[in-house]
């Protein structure tokens, strides 16, 4: 089958779009399968500026289907009585906070020294969403996370640049992770 | 064709309709359930001999009125945290208030009832502990029913809706209890009315979360 052609929604307002969302997704829950189809389409678009602006590169593509299954499996749970951005929002939100949460459980791998490709994802992260969370966190473990999660920088590396142990780098990055996750849980702004 | 343009046409491919989630529906899940454990209650000869009596006085009025308002604000803080956006940490700061306020309430209203005890009489702790037992096994079918009823919708904050159908739950339980508890002492009802509804939250803020997927 050939690939569907992108709808480019960057033109329409997320206002307009979620308006017409609504009235898709109710018609989807009827079992309209060619209304779902297409507001699954436009949906991994938003989807996809929605977690490259929160996460590394590498875990957009699983965040936006992880939604995607999750916009599925709770579909049911959507009242077309009520506007459809909060309803989206709030379960992208859910999925990012999950991403965070598997990033902290991830082992940290040292890459090989003759990679052939550079690590991008710090530049693809957020300067905005990022620096405004990072600002919550102690210093160390800023410098943790940042180093281990977001350069490729092994413990080891943290180790010597900072002089903490490593369980104690570890621990900052957990602590961390998990004070960022608290911060994300704790907020009501809806995107 | 990228592995998200495969995952929307299986996705799309043969979908079938769907039942909306209905709050009062799943309200009147709830209510019948506590009304079944109510008639299991008076039919197996638990209730207090002397409600007939009691029921009518400013004491139990105020014991129910505040259960029943408690019961009922959290069940609806629960119910609807399940869907999203809806966030429950408001309702639950709601809940806390209503709960003091009561306990605050139960002490006015039976001042001086049982000035001459000793704390020790007053808190009578083997009863107490039978209480808050009791009250922990009457919550647990609500709260399975609400755990049922959490992992079928969607809650975007499991811990916080768990707490709320924790709370829910304790306090339907606590609700169900006054059918048979004897116990009019206001302290006695606010220790270990409090603990029951405690401890019943606190496993539910421990379990329900457990291996759960938006």
């Amino acid at each position: 089958m050939p690939a569907r052609p992108r709808h480019s929604s960057d033109h329409s307002s997320p206002a307009v779009q979620t308006g017409e969302w609504g009235t898709l997704m109710a018609t989807a829950q009827e079992g309209h399968g060619g209304a779902y189809q297409r507001l699954l389409t436009e949906l991994s678009d938003w989807l996809v500026r929605y977690f490259q602006r929160r996460l590394p590169v590498g875990d957009v593509d699983d965040a936006v289907q992880e939604t995607l299954l999750a916009i599925h499996r709770r579909r049911h749970t959507y009242d077309p009585r009520l506007p459809f951005g909060p309803w989206l929002a709030a379960i992208a939100k859910r999925k990012w906070i999950d991403q965070l949460r598997s990033m902290g459980r991830q082992q940290s791998e040292e890459l090989p020294a003759d990679i052939p490709v550079g690590d991008h994802e710090a530049a693809v992260m957020s300067a905005t969403v990022l620096a405004s969370l990072l600002d919550e966190l102690r210093p160390a473990q800023v410098q943790a996370i940042t180093m281990v999660k977001l350069q490729g920088y092994s413990v080891e590396d943290v180790v010597r640049v900072t002089g903490l142990s490593a369980s104690a780098v570890k621990m900052n990055i957990h602590r961390g992770l998990a004070r960022l996750t608290d911060i994300l849980e704790k907020t009501d702004d809806l995107d | 064709m990228t592995s998200t343009d495969a995952l929307i046409l299986d996705l799309s491919a043969d979908l079938a309709p769907v039942q909306r989630r209905s709050v009062l529906r799943e309200a009147a899940v709830l209510v019948a359930l506590a009304v079944v454990e109510l008639i299991l209650i008076v039919g197996a000869g638990a209730m207090r001999p002397d409600m007939g009596q009691v029921i009518l006085s400013p004491f139990m009025l105020w014991k129910m009125g505040s259960l029943v308002l408690l019961a009922g604000v959290t069940c609806t803080i629960a119910v609807r945290s399940f869907a999203p956006p809806a966030s429950s940490r408001r309702g639950l700061m709601l809940a806390l208030a209503l709960a003091i306020l009561a306990i605050v309430g139960w002490v006015f209203v039976t001042l001086g009832a049982d000035s001459g005890r000793s704390l020790l009489e007053r808190l009578s702790p083997v009863h107490g502990m039978l209480c808050a037992t009791a009250i922990t096994v009457l919550a647990m079918p609500l709260m399975a029913a609400l755990a049922i009823l959490m992992r079928r919708a969607a809650p975007v904050r499991p811990r916080e809706s768990a707490l709320a159908c924790g709370l829910a739950a304790a306090t339907c339980g606590a609700l169900i209890f006054t059918a048979c508890c004897p116990m009019n002492d206001p302290l006695y009802i606010a220790v270990w009315y409090s603990l029951g509804v405690a401890a019943v939250a606190i496993m539910a803020r421990w379990l329900l979360p457990r291996r759960f997927r938006l």
